[in-house]
């Protein structure tokens, strides 16, 4: 792709599935820069055709191995596969070490395959804003399946709820009291339950351990489909490649209400943009409204009122 | 030390060929990190179409290779394919036990900087910092 | 650490120290507390308050005997000294064999095998980039290549130690050249020196082919295979150096080797096996950093430990099973470009430590090492500073010539502390096995290695030519590159063309598929199946991808 492309060339060439296209529009994105919005707009009427699975699970669990080896499932199926791999940012340097490469070593000369890390740039570990315009970017380009991986830790697993078609959350025996913290947040959001390492003495517990905390879910409990896999050796894989298929030919689809994901996102990006002005900010009516909760004569609701009521913190 | 940045450098830091010594390749890697950079690291023995196919999709500015025995030789391999997969703008630097008269041949090559055994971090940050600067600067001809 | 200040009866020695200590304090105003690389504080002076030799017996004992603190020998390196073991490989098995012709020539008793770098991942000469073969150790694929290698040696008589990782094909190809010599297998002897396959997964990745689960399970094969067929060999060494090298400091690079120790024990014994067996053919192998003190304390403090735990945890009767056998390599990572010859000194300063330790084989490396692949020359005078040590300096006169000093027994001590701690937190992750997979221990590795580079850039930790005295250097003067010639690796490769095409396809894949089959069978030896395949023609290569296929591809686990 030479420099000398114009805006509307380069969009051509991400529909067409050039993959220096998509990878630049990516980084565009990522960098907001002003060529971003109208790439993303661009590509709006040929969204919907990429099918979006989320990955996340108990660190520890062989997440990113299982991956590897799902994705040679997909390959096989003749899918063309991007993978969307988001790491955290250090939060003092904001720089980061972007590994799970490490782990799609089988895939790196396959041009059917598409990776790209994301570092979480102070988005505690989960889905930034940015992953899900990536994925879109992705699917316009021609990507039929699309997995997103997260750590498994904080908040981006639930994040992952919103952008994904098919969540699936991996665990694994003998990770101890891991097991139990995934009752805390991620087991409300998988759709299959993944027990790896099934060579492992213990795997058989985990899943019966794993299958009566989901009885204790009154709603969706039967919804849910629970998978052994050795991601090392690949057994299991292919079985749970058909699971996630079965649920995708259903409609299964909690990404489908575009409406309330836009709802969500915009909710997010205008807090976060909301905190940062408030943060900067020098002004004597926000300086007084601190001084009078500092004082004790207003409560924190009723100064946070205050701030939205007299906040115009955007020109345009 | 640099600052955080607005748009953190993405460097690619891998190991070519057969070697697997990485404990080099790490320490630079963890370096860069705290340097504020985006570092996409990968286990060692890459060949060099996984390499340009990593930095393309990446969309890296630097790509820093470690070697420790003789996997340097595949480096001018490495500028070669990354010239012709349009990728001719990402810098391409050698860290490890690289012998005097490979360094010659590898610069001949197009590497643009060889690091040797007692770098210091201070060195190794400023150097792919200005070299990433330098890579986007052609790229985005701007 | 811990341990408080003895109490002596001795007369006036409170008052003798506490005026010394001013003294001291006077011309040392505000000095900065000093660790060695594991975090232990070395103070200015020892003491009979820090060591009395009261549980003399209980703590040191005499050579050859428990806790084996002072050696594993009744009369260690003044009956035997140790073996000089040069790691050589390069090039083609030609070239092998005529550089192991001029060391036996030269009095060289024990050899080693060093494979190229595509052997260690793996692969046949035809399956990587030609312009790599050969550049660091041997091309050794087939049965005919062993044959090279060993032309006019005979393999009944010598013992070779072998950097063979799992599945020990180098093994398999070379009881396949006995068997066709007619040399019985029980007079092959050696050690298999890569079989130490978490310390691959967690620190040395360019031995790690096959995955974890895999690789328990080969392990065991052999340590088995090698109790019931091949009285001679030592099937395990279990590698520290690769963790050091790696980053890890001697203490947690002797705990997590005792660590690793531990669970191949534990997998022999669930195998059924028993210790007073297996214990014996265990060896280790650890790196000699330039920390002198520290470095002889780690082994004494890991002989002693071993010697317990043999003992306590797993019963052994057999004293063969209490001693700590380890070959010691001085440490790469420690030598400079800058100023090379300076590596001279540095490798003697290690092998000092080593022969203190009571090594029992030892690799010297070429001061050249960090420049290039090593040369011949530098090969020479790595095993001339061995022989001026033991031969000149008479430093193997004396059993453990540094035992009883206050400072040395003391460290042992402290040292003995730090690595049961390391060796502490892996059992509370459950066992080594465990704490790599998850990559504990990666991480711990990976903090260590940083925290030491810190030292070296903030010029806390000196390093002569690097960081100080630094000069001006002609680069010019570096001694010119060994590359293998062209032609003799073209060579090599027809001649691998031909062995395949000459060979008998059927029995090949026969003996493939019962490997095959083997994996499937949880009572079969897969690695008694390895050496049938080689004995039938397969190659390296071959078999390697075989088990890979049934047992899933060693990718390490990285951490940074």
């Amino acid at each position: 792709m030479s420099q000398a492309l114009s805006r509307t060339e380069r969009i051509a060439a991400l529909m067409n599935g050039d993959p220096a296209a998509l990878a630049r529009a990516i980084s565009d994105v990522e960098r907001q820069r002003p060529a971003a919005r109208s790439t993303l707009e661009a590509i709006q009427p040929h969204l919907g055709r990429a099918r979006v699975i989320g990955v996340t699970g108990v660190p520890g669990a062989g997440k990113s191995t299982l991956i590897s080896r799902y994705v040679t499932e997909l390959r096989r199926a003749g899918r063309r596969v991007g993978v969307v791999a988001v790491d955290p940012s250090s939060p003092i340097s904001g720089g980061a070490v972007l590994g799970d490469r490490i782990r799609m070593a089988e895939h790196a000369t396959d041009p059917g395959v598409f990776v790209r890390s994301l570092a979480s740039r102070g988005h505690a570990g989960g889905l930034s804003p940015t992953a899900t315009h990536v994925v879109d970017l992705m699917d316009a380009a021609g990507w039929d399946r699309i997995i997103v991986e997260t750590v498994g830790a904080g908040q981006g697993e639930v994040d992952i709820a919103d952008a994904a078609d098919v969540r699936i959350v991996v665990s694994a025996p003998g990770l101890g009291d891991d097991v139990q913290a995934l009752k805390a947040g991620i087991l409300e959001i998988a759709d299959v339950l993944v027990v790896n390492k099934a060579d492992l003495a213990g795997a058989d517990q985990t899943a019966a351990q794993l299958a009566s905390m989901l009885a204790l879910r009154a709603e969706h409990a039967r919804d849910v489909s629970i998978c052994k896999t050795t991601a090392t050796t690949g057994q299991g894989v292919a079985e749970l490649a058909v699971i996630v298929e079965t649920r995708l030919a259903a409609g299964d689809s909690r990404r489908g209400c575009a409406a309330q994901r836009a709802r969500r996102m915009v909710a997010t990006a205008a807090g976060n943009l909301l905190t940062r002005e408030l943060r900067e900010l020098e002004a004597p009516w926000l300086q007084e409204i601190c001084e009078r909760l500092q004082r004790g004569q207003s409560d924190l609701e009723s100064a946070a009122r205050a701030v939205l009521r007299s906040a115009k913190l955007v020109d345009e | 030390m640099i600052s955080r940045r607005a748009e953190p450098v993405r460097v690619l830091v891998t190991k070519l060929g057969l070697d697997g010594h990485d404990r080099g390749s790490r320490v630079v890697a963890a370096f860069l990190r705290d340097a504020g950079m985006e570092v996409i690291y990968t286990s060692p023995w890459q060949d060099v179409t996984a390499v340009v196919q990593l930095a393309l999709q990446e969309d890296v500015d630097v790509v820093g290779v470690s070697s420790l025995a003789t996997d340097h030789l595949l480096v001018p391999k490495l500028t070669e394919a990354l010239a012709q997969a349009g990728l001719g703008h990402i810098r391409v630097v050698v860290g490890g036990i690289v012998p005097d008269e490979d360094e010659s041949m590898l610069k001949r090559s197009g590497v643009s900087h060889v690091f040797h055994p007692g770098s210091t971090r201070e060195e190794i940050v400023a150097e792919v910092d200005a070299l990433a600067r330098a890579a986007r600067r052609e790229r985005d001809g701007d | 650490m811990s341990q408080r200040p003895i109490q002596l009866p001795l007369p006036g020695f409170d008052t003798a120290r506490a005026r010394w200590q001013d003294a001291y304090n006077q011309q040392m105003p505000g000095e900065k507390t000093r660790r060695n690389r594991s975090g232990i504080e070395i103070r200015p002076l020892y003491t009979p308050q820090d060591w009395r030799g009261e549980r003399y017996l209980e703590q040191l004992g005499f050579p050859g005997e428990v806790p084996m603190t002072r050696g594993i020998y009744p009369s260690m390196h003044r009956g035997r000294t140790w073996s000089q073991r040069q790691l050589i490989g390069l090039g083609t098995p030609q070239d092998y064999n005529a550089r192991l012709e001029r060391i036996l020539a030269a009095g060289g008793s024990a050899l080693s095998l060093i494979p190229c770098n595509s052997v260690y991942r793996g692969y046949d000469a035809d399956e990587v980039d030609a312009v790599l073969l050969g550049t660091c150790g041997a091309v050794v694929n087939t049965v005919e290549d062993m044959q090279a290698c060993f032309e006019g040696v005979d393999i009944g008589s010598i013992s070779t130690a072998m950097n063979d990782p799992l599945p020990f094909t180098l093994l398999a190809l070379l009881l396949a050249v006995a068997k066709q010599r007619g040399v019985p297998w029980c007079k092959v002897t050696g050690t298999s020196n890569q079989s130490d396959y978490i310390s691959h997964f967690v620190a040395n990745h360019m031995f790690f082919r096959i995955a974890l689960p895999g690789s328990r399970r080969i392990l065991v094969d052999h340590i088995d295979f090698a109790a019931r067929n091949l009285p001679g060999w030592n099937p395990l060494s279990v590698v520290g150096q690769h963790m050091q090298q790696a980053g890890a400091t001697p203490a947690e690079a002797m705990g997590l080797t005792l660590s690793t120790a531990v669970q191949y024990a534990e997998d022999c014994i669930a195998r059924g096996m028993e210790p007073d067996v297996f214990l014996p053919r265990f060896t280790f192998f650890f790196d000699i950093s330039m920390s002198f003190f520290e470095e002889i304390a780690k082994m004494r403090a890991g002989r002693r430990i071993w010697c317990r735990l043999t003992r306590e945890r797993f019963g052994a009767r057999d004293p063969r099973a209490w001693r700590f056998k380890f070959h010691g390599q001085t440490s790469g990572v420690d030598l400079t470009r800058q100023q090379p010859l300076n590596n001279i000194a540095r490798v003697t300063t290690q092998a000092m430590a080593g022969i203190f330790a009571g090594l029992q084989s030892l690799h010297t490396d070429s001061y050249d090492e960090v420049l290039s692949v090593p040369t011949e020359d530098a090969a020479r005078i790595a095993v001339s500073t061995q022989n001026i040590l033991r031969e000149e300096a008479h430093l193997t006169d004396v059993i453990d010539p540094l035992g009883g000093s206050y400072y040395v027994e003391r460290l042992t001590d402290d040292m003995e502390e730090a690595i049961i701690a390391v060796m502490q937190r892996i059992e509370e992750a459950g066992g080594m096995y465990h704490a790599a997979e998850s990559g504990l221990v990666q991480s711990m590795i990976g903090t260590s290695a940083l925290a030491f580079q810190e030292q070296v850039e903030s010029g806390e930790q000196t390093i002569v030519g690097v960081n100080a005295y630094r000069v001006e250097e002609n680069s010019d003067a570096h001694a010119p590159l060994a590359r293998p010639r062209a032609e003799a690796m073209q060579a090599q490769l027809d001649a691998l063309a031909r062995y395949k095409r000459g060979r008998s396809m059927g029995e090949v894949r026969a003996a493939l598929d019962r490997l095959a089959r083997s994996v499937a069978d949880e009572g079969d030896n897969v690695f008694e199946k390895v050496v049938d395949a080689a004995i039938a023609g397969a190659t390296h290569g071959e078999i390697v991808a075989k088990l890979r296929e049934e047992m899933g591809f060693g990718e390490p686990l990285v951490q940074v």
